[in-house]
């Protein structure tokens, strides 16, 4: 019992002696909220990068007499802490703007505090379909499936592609991948002769592409992301099916083409950022970014490198009165927005207007196709 | 007065009263929101307490009752229209509906057989919530949009929720108390302790542990509708395997077979890692490091059972301290 007692007690004062951080007066404040440890940490952890990145360029070029600082929690993408987190900036007076969180589970959980306080949210990954709807407080710099699918919908007309096959991810950006797509190709004339959804980490496909092929379709549009990418397209070589695959965004990472080798030759995808793009913005983010890194950012990190422009943009627009109120309106006003993902605008729901960029996989490097 | 009325009088004054102020005086909503959050899982500890604490069943699939009860509430406050007053129970029910009928095939199992059942029962129901898409809207969640509602009354204040969420929180673990410190407790001891001795003395030892199960996911139900009513949007993800664990670790840090073990369990795993915020990174190690070393140092908790059932027979039972005169009666 008396030991019991007495580690109970340590524990406690253990516990109790966290340190309190002290941050400088007169700067601008932004809270990020983002998944810095547990599954989905590599993804946070290059927000937090291309976060730093942009942030560090802002402060040094002087466009606002006080520096900006950039709060991240570490919302594990789970939504019992993301909530937390939410209502830890909202108690912050200083705070005047959120980024984050990275699924659209945390995010849409998030939102609802983010709503009821009127916070601007700018996540660049929720996908969510309803995610911008929640309020007009909420905005997402990811492009919605519905442009991605109308756009490789027409690119697949174009090419006298007629039958498709569908095959996403079970998840809620999987689901709206496929909606996305089915409507305006069906709209167009084509036809969907199989759809099929698979859960995430899904290691053998095989009998998907079976089922695939034996409804022989023109080409297979896939919702996935790279590491399911990679899998599917390894597997489809090594059945010898030959039918072309098209993709959204979320394949495009230079990872899928070292995990699956020449099984990504000719796969067709649309992306809004291509690292290899000769634009002075792109080149210079891409630089900064492999002086850690042996390889090229992929999409993520450059959605949350202009996500964290795009905000602090808008604090610049709203400077020296940032209130919460004329951030969110600021943010609101983003009008062609040049970042490394292509020109940015907000519509009315806080859903962004992006250029998509069709790309290919050519020997082992992504191209823009033309 | 008695000292047992003392300890419970603190404990009324110190939910009701000193959290309160406390919450009060920072007004700050975060502390709401940790305090709602360790509420919900204390009594996802304290349900789980029972079956797995008392009677002694390795359980692995809590997580996916608490989100049957989640789902129930949700769905049925944003879809019909029907509010927290109702939802409430009606969310506990079907959870203990859903577990009575996966109980019957699987309550006949032994040991790890049952563990691995409860988690291919876990397992499935988060893949209905993952897959039926046409009622639990998959992967895409449920928002729910209408507030805390009871009985007409609309609760919209950080302090009128922390009070609808503890004196349901406190009158489960009441119930959950009542139940593990009685001769019912002691029957599922029991059963822990050796089965067919039990049932030798006449104990139906299939029907005692389906009631176990059945309660402690009613329980489990119930918290899963305050955390719908407490978010306002739900998806799958908050239910998955993950969650079962983290019950799970809270009643063996807390200490199995002890109910304010498994409260004290919950409440060092909801804020040990919260107070750990600015550390950074390395607060999930920190926190798995203590986990360990509690595990290692207090292998019967930190509160062990054997202590918790001093504690809750000479505080908290009046009926079994000895009359004048006469002879105490043991367990009541």
């Amino acid at each position: 019992m008396k030991l019991t007692r007495r580690t109970a007690v340590l524990l406690t004062l253990a516990t109790s002696l966290t340190p309190i951080a002290a941050f400088a007066q007169d700067s601008v404040k932004i809270g990020y909220q983002l998944p810095l440890t547990g599954n989905t940490a590599q993804y946070g952890q290059g927000f937090h990068e291309a976060a730093e990145i942009a942030l560090t360029k802002f402060n040094a070029s002087g466009v606002l007499p006080v520096p900006v600082e950039i709060i991240y929690e570490d919302s594990r993408s789970d939504a019992k802490e993301g909530v937390t987190i939410a209502r830890k900036f909202v108690d912050d007076d200083d705070i005047v703007g959120v980024l984050g969180d990275f699924t659209s589970t945390v995010s849409m959980a998030a939102a609802q505090v983010y709503k009821k306080a009127g916070m601007v949210q700018l996540s660049q990954s929720a996908s969510h379909p309803d995610f911008a709807k929640i309020s007009k407080w909420q905005f997402r710099n990811i492009t919605t499936q519905d442009q991605e699918g109308a756009v490789n919908a027409a690119w697949m007309i174009e090419k006298g592609i007629k039958k498709v096959a569908v095959i996403a991810e079970q998840t809620d950006w999987g689901q709206s991948a496929a909606n996305g797509f089915v409507e305006p190709f069906e709209a167009a004339g084509g036809e969907v002769v199989y759809t099929e959804f698979f859960n995430r980490g899904l290691a053998d496909f095989r009998s998907i592409i079976t089922k695939i092929e034996e409804h022989e379709p023109d080409a297979i549009y896939t919702g996935f992301f790279y590491e399911d990418g990679a899998q599917f397209l390894k597997q489809v070589k090594q059945l010898g099916a030959d039918t072309p695959v098209y993709s959204t965004s979320a394949a495009y990472n230079d990872t899928l083409i070292e995990l699956a080798g020449d099984a990504t030759e000719g796969l067709f995808l649309t992306a809004t950022f291509l690292p290899s793009r000769q634009d002075e913005n792109v080149q210079s983010f891409v630089t900064e970014w492999k002086k850690t890194h042996d390889v090229a950012p992929g999409q993520f990190p450059a959605q949350a490198y202009d996500a964290v422009n795009i905000m602090l943009e808008a604090v610049v627009r709203a400077y020296p009165d940032i209130t919460r109120e004329s951030l969110r309106d600021a943010v609101a006003e983003t009008t062609d927005f040049p970042g490394v993902t292509g020109n940015t605008s907000f519509d009315d729901n806080g859903e962004p207007l992006k250029e998509l960029t069709k790309a290919t996989v050519s020997n082992g490097v992504f191209v823009e196709v033309q | 007065m008695s000292k047992s009325r003392l300890i419970k009088l603190g404990l009324i004054i110190l939910v009701f009263a000193l959290v309160p102020a406390i919450l009060v005086g920072f007004d700050k909503g975060y502390y709401y929101q940790i305090a709602t959050i360790a509420a919900i899982f204390m009594l996802l500890a304290a349900s789980l307490h029972l079956v797995t604490g008392v009677a002694g069943l390795l359980h692995l699939g809590h997580a996916a009752l608490y989100g049957v009860g989640a789902y129930v509430a949700a769905i049925l406050g944003a879809e019909y229209g029907i509010g927290f007053t109702i939802g409430v129970p009606l969310a506990g029910l079907s959870a203990a509906a859903i577990a009575f009928l996966v109980a019957l095939p699987t309550m006949r199992l032994m040991s790890i057989y049952f563990a691995v059942a409860t988690l291919g029962i876990g397992q499935m129901l988060f893949l209905i919530f993952q897959n039926w898409v046409g009622l639990t809207k998959g992967p895409n969640g449920v928002m729910l949009f209408s507030g805390l509602n009871l009985f007409g009354f609309e609760i919209d204040t950080d302090l009128g929720i922390y009070y609808v969420v503890a004196s349901i929180v406190a009158l489960s673990i009441l119930v959950l108390n009542r139940l593990s410190h009685s001769y019912y407790g002691n029957a599922l001891r029991s059963l822990r302790e050796d089965d067919q001795c039990a049932s030798a003395m006449g104990i139906n030892v299939t029907v005692m542990k389906i009631q176990a199960f059945v309660i402690s996911s009613f329980f489990a139900g119930i918290a899963g509708a305050l955390w719908a009513y407490t978010t306002g949007y739900i998806s799958p993800n908050d239910f998955q395997f993950s969650q079962s664990i983290l019950i799970l670790t809270m009643v063996v840090v807390g200490g199995l077979g002890s109910l304010p073990g498994a409260l004290i369990g919950a409440l060092l795993l909801i804020i040990l890692p919260e107070m750990l915020r600015s550390v950074g990174d390395i607060r999930n190690i920190i926190v798995g490091v203590m986990m360990f070393g509690a595990i290692l140092f207090l292998p019967k908790g930190l509160f062990g059972e054997v202590s918790a059932l001093n504690f809750a027979r000479r505080m908290l039972g009046q009926g079994w301290a000895a009359k004048k005169g006469e002879k105490g009666i043991g367990w009541k």
